[in-house]
């Protein structure tokens, strides 16, 4: 077995599929940066680097797919709270349809 | 939103602490000062919370926890600063800023590279209306008859001897300026398309 190859093809994947974890896991939620890369680990036990997921949400929210908004603490510094537009959760909800689709492609192949 | 600084209990903490957004605010110095400010907040609340959120007894190691897992400013930065540099680019048409952030993204793909190369182009507009200054007799847009043969500098004695001849004359400089303008936005046009395509 290729192992370098299968890492690779994994980290692909992972990279393909990150936009779509991500609008799943904010689903119904309204989560700050620290608590969205927490719950993505543990939902998926996918570790998303701060390198990756900061520029994510600047994209999703120049698309219109998440707003965010500065929360004031009562520990003085406040956070950031992202949720899901309505023109993000329709693109979610085509996002799914077409992933049920490809799973039952694939399913049938494999 | 003012950025209010994260209070430490202990020195080493504070000074590991304001090192690390010293070099986050150098790090993200080319933006417009909005984004800066955004950014920060965002670094300093992950900080917070990152801090928060550790069970360590000593304050140091959970700092150093959170600072390990964001990575050095410089990388962790680098691929927002190079779309948010995009973004002011194809917005404002300064050539400062297309340059830049075409650098930015020259590692995010061979057409970047070919952007490069046409920005290049335009400054070989501007080379030829210095030259054009400078030495009028051997610069311009020279045709053969009816067949185009170079736009650019050509050999004088070539001239003489040849039916090539110059055709654009005193229009040369205005020419070569409109063609500067036309690539311009030309450039800033399709770098502004391309981002918009560029998939999520």
């Amino acid at each position: 077995m290729n192992k370098t190859f299968v890492e690779k093809w994994k980290s692909q994947v992972k990279k393909g599929t990150l936009t779509f974890i991500a609008l799943n896991v904010l689903k119904d939620n309204e989560l700050y940066g620290y608590e969205f890369i927490e719950k993505i680990k543990k939902k998926t036990e996918i570790e998303i680097a701060e390198g990756t997921f900061y520029p994510l949400m600047n994209r999703l929210a120049k698309e219109k797919l998440v707003v965010a908004n500065w929360v004031e603490q009562e520990s003085g510094i406040p956070r950031k709270y992202y949720t899901l537009t309505e023109m993000g959760e329709n693109t979610l909800e085509e996002m799914q349809t077409y992933w049920e689709d490809l799973s039952q492609s694939i399913k049938k192949i494999i | 939103m003012k950025v209010s600084k994260i209070k430490f209990n202990e020195e080493a903490s504070r000074r590991i602490y304001e090192d690390y957004l010293k070099r986050v605010a150098r790090s993200i110095k080319s933006l417009p000062k909005k984004d800066q400010n955004e950014v920060l907040l965002e670094f300093n609340s992950h900080i917070y919370e990152g801090l928060q959120h550790n069970d360590k007894v000593n304050e140091i190691d959970r700092l150093l926890d959170v600072l390990e897992r964001l990575g050095s400013p410089e990388k962790t930065l680098k691929p927002l600063v190079a779309d948010k540099k995009l973004e002011q680019a194809t917005r404002t048409f300064n050539p400062l800023h297309v340059v830049k952030a075409l650098a930015l993204n020259v590692g995010n793909g061979i057409s970047y590279i070919i952007f490069f190369m046409l920005y290049l182009m335009l400054f070989g507009f501007i080379f030829l209306i210095y030259s054009e200054i400078t030495d009028p007799k051997s610069t311009g847009l020279f045709f053969n008859g009816n067949d185009f043969q170079a736009l650019g500098k050509i050999n004088p004695e070539y001239l003489i001897e040849s039916t090539t001849h110059e055709i654009l004359g005193n229009w040369f400089i205005p020419a070569m300026l409109l063609s500067i303008i036309v690539f311009y936005f030309l450039i800033t046009i399709l770098l502004r398309v391309k981002r918009k395509v560029r998939s999520l």
